[in-house]
C-alpha cells in the first residue's frame, strides 16, 4: 500500500471511528475541511497515522505549514516519509 | 479499555500521593519524575506489575514529543494523564530573576500543553481518556511573591475549559484540580506561623493533605466522573469558601 493508498484507508477508518460521512470523490483539489472530516477528524487521522507510520510531519516540520487540500496533504506525508527513511 | 494513567511530578508531595491512590484502585501507574525518589522506590519494589518510572525533564520541552512515543510504544494507549509536575518559584516580580520566569513558564504550563497534545491523540483513537491538570487555589486568590506561579495555574485553567470543549465529543474529559496549601517541599518556604495561620483560617480549620487531594484526581479518573469536564475542583479544607 503507498503512502496515499495508506491515508486513504485510514481517513475512511476514522470516518468510522468519529460517525462522519466523506465525500465520494476525494481527488488532489479537495479541500480537507470538505472532504467530510471536522478539524477533530483530522486530530485523529494524524494520529492514527502516527502510530501507524511512525512518524508526524507536523511534529517534525520546523515551521508550521496547514495543508487545505487533500493532495497537500498526501504531499507532506510523501515528503516526510522519505525523510525518515533516508 | 486500557487502565494505564501518567502521571509527572511523581516521585514526592502530591505526586507521590496520587500514584498511591490510584494503586489503590487498581490502575497501572507510569510515574514520570526527574529521579526516582526513596519513596517512590519502595513503591516499584512493592508493585512491579502495576507501577513503572519513567526519568523525564519536563523542562527539556523538545524532547516531549519522543518522550511521549516512546510513553505510547512501551505501555500502549493510556486511559488518563494527570499533569502535576511544577515548581513553585516565589519571589517578588521585580527582582524574580528572568531564568526563573522562564523555568516557570515551562514546566508549569508549556509542558502540561505538550503532555497533553501528544498524550491526549491516543485518547482520540480510544474515543476515551481523562486529562487532569493540578492547578492551585492560587490561580484565582493573590498571594504576594506568587504572581508567575499564579499566572501559570491560571493559565492551566483556561486551557483545560477550552480543551475540554475540544475533545468532549471523542469521550475526553478535561479538569482542573486545585488544591490549598499543603504541607509539601513546595510549601517548604512557607513559616510554620503561615501556615497555621492559613489552617486557623480555613473553613474546616485544617489543611487539606496531599491523600486528600489525590481522591479528587482519583474521583474524576472514575466512571461516576463521566460528566464533569471543563471545570475547577477545589480541595482546599474551605480556605477560599
Amino acid at each position: 500500500m503507498n503512502i496515499e493508498q495508506k491515508i486513504r484507508h485510514t481517513m475512511e477508518q476514522v470516518a468510522e471511528l468519529s460517525q462522519c460521512q466523506l465525500v465520494n470523490e476525494i481527488d488532489d483539489d479537495t479541500v480537507l475541511l470538505q472532504s467530510g472530516l471536522d478539524s477533530l477528524g483530522f486530530a485523529m487521522l494524524v494520529a492514527q497515522l502516527d502510530e501507524e507510520l511512525g512518524f508526524d510531519p507536523f511534529t517534525q516540520m520546523a515551521i508550521p505549514v496547514y495543508p487545505s487540500t487533500f493532495g497537500e496533504f498526501v504531499s507532506i506525508y510523501r515528503q516526510y516519509s522519505e525523510k525518515t527513511r533516508e | 479499555m486500557s487502565n494505564v494513567v501518567i502521571v509527572t511530578g511523581a516521585s514526592q508531595g502530591l505526586g507521590l500521593a496520587i500514584v498511591r491512590a490510584l494503586l489503590e484502585q487498581d490502575y497501572r501507574v507510569v510515574a514520570l519524575s526527574r529521579h526516582c525518589s526513596e519513596p517512590l522506590s519502595e513503591l516499584l519494589k512493592m508493585q512491579p506489575e502495576k507501577l513503572t518510572f519513567a526519568s523525564a525533564d519536563l523542562s527539556d520541552l523538545n524532547a516531549i514529543p519522543a518522550l511521549c512515543q516512546s510513553l505510547l510504544k512501551k505501555h500502549g494507549r493510556p486511559y488518563a494523564l494527570i499533569n502535576n509536575a511544577a515548581v513553585g518559584h516565589d519571589g517578588v516580580l521585580a527582582t524574580l530573576h528572568n531564568s526563573q520566569i522562564t523555568e516557570l513558564l515551562n514546566l508549569n504550563l508549556q509542558a502540561p500543553i505538550l503532555m497533553s497534545k501528544y498524550l491526549l491523540r491516543s485518547m482520540l483513537l480510544n474515543r476515551v481518556g481523562r486529562i487532569v491538570n493540578i492547578s492551585s487555589i492560587i490561580a484565582q486568590t493573590g498571594f504576594n511573591g506568587l504572581s508567575v506561579y499564579a499566572a501559570t495555574k491560571a493559565g492551566l485553567e483556561g486551557f483545560s475549559r477550552s480543551l475540554a470543549r475540544e475533545v468532549g465529543k471523542a469521550g475526553i474529559t478535561v479538569n482542573s484540580v486545585a488544591p490549598g496549601y499543603m504541607q509539601t517541599n513546595m510549601t517548604q518556604n512557607l513559616s510554620d506561623e503561615n501556615l497555621k495561620k492559613i489552617e486557623r483560617r480555613s473553613a474546616l480549620g485544617k489543611l487539606a493533605t496531599p491523600d486528600d487531594v489525590a481522591a479528587m484526581v482519583v474521583y474524576l479518573l472514575s466512571e461516576q466522573a463521566g460528566a464533569i469536564t471543563g471545570t475547577v475542583m477545589t480541595v482546599d479544607a474551605g480556605s477560599t469558601a
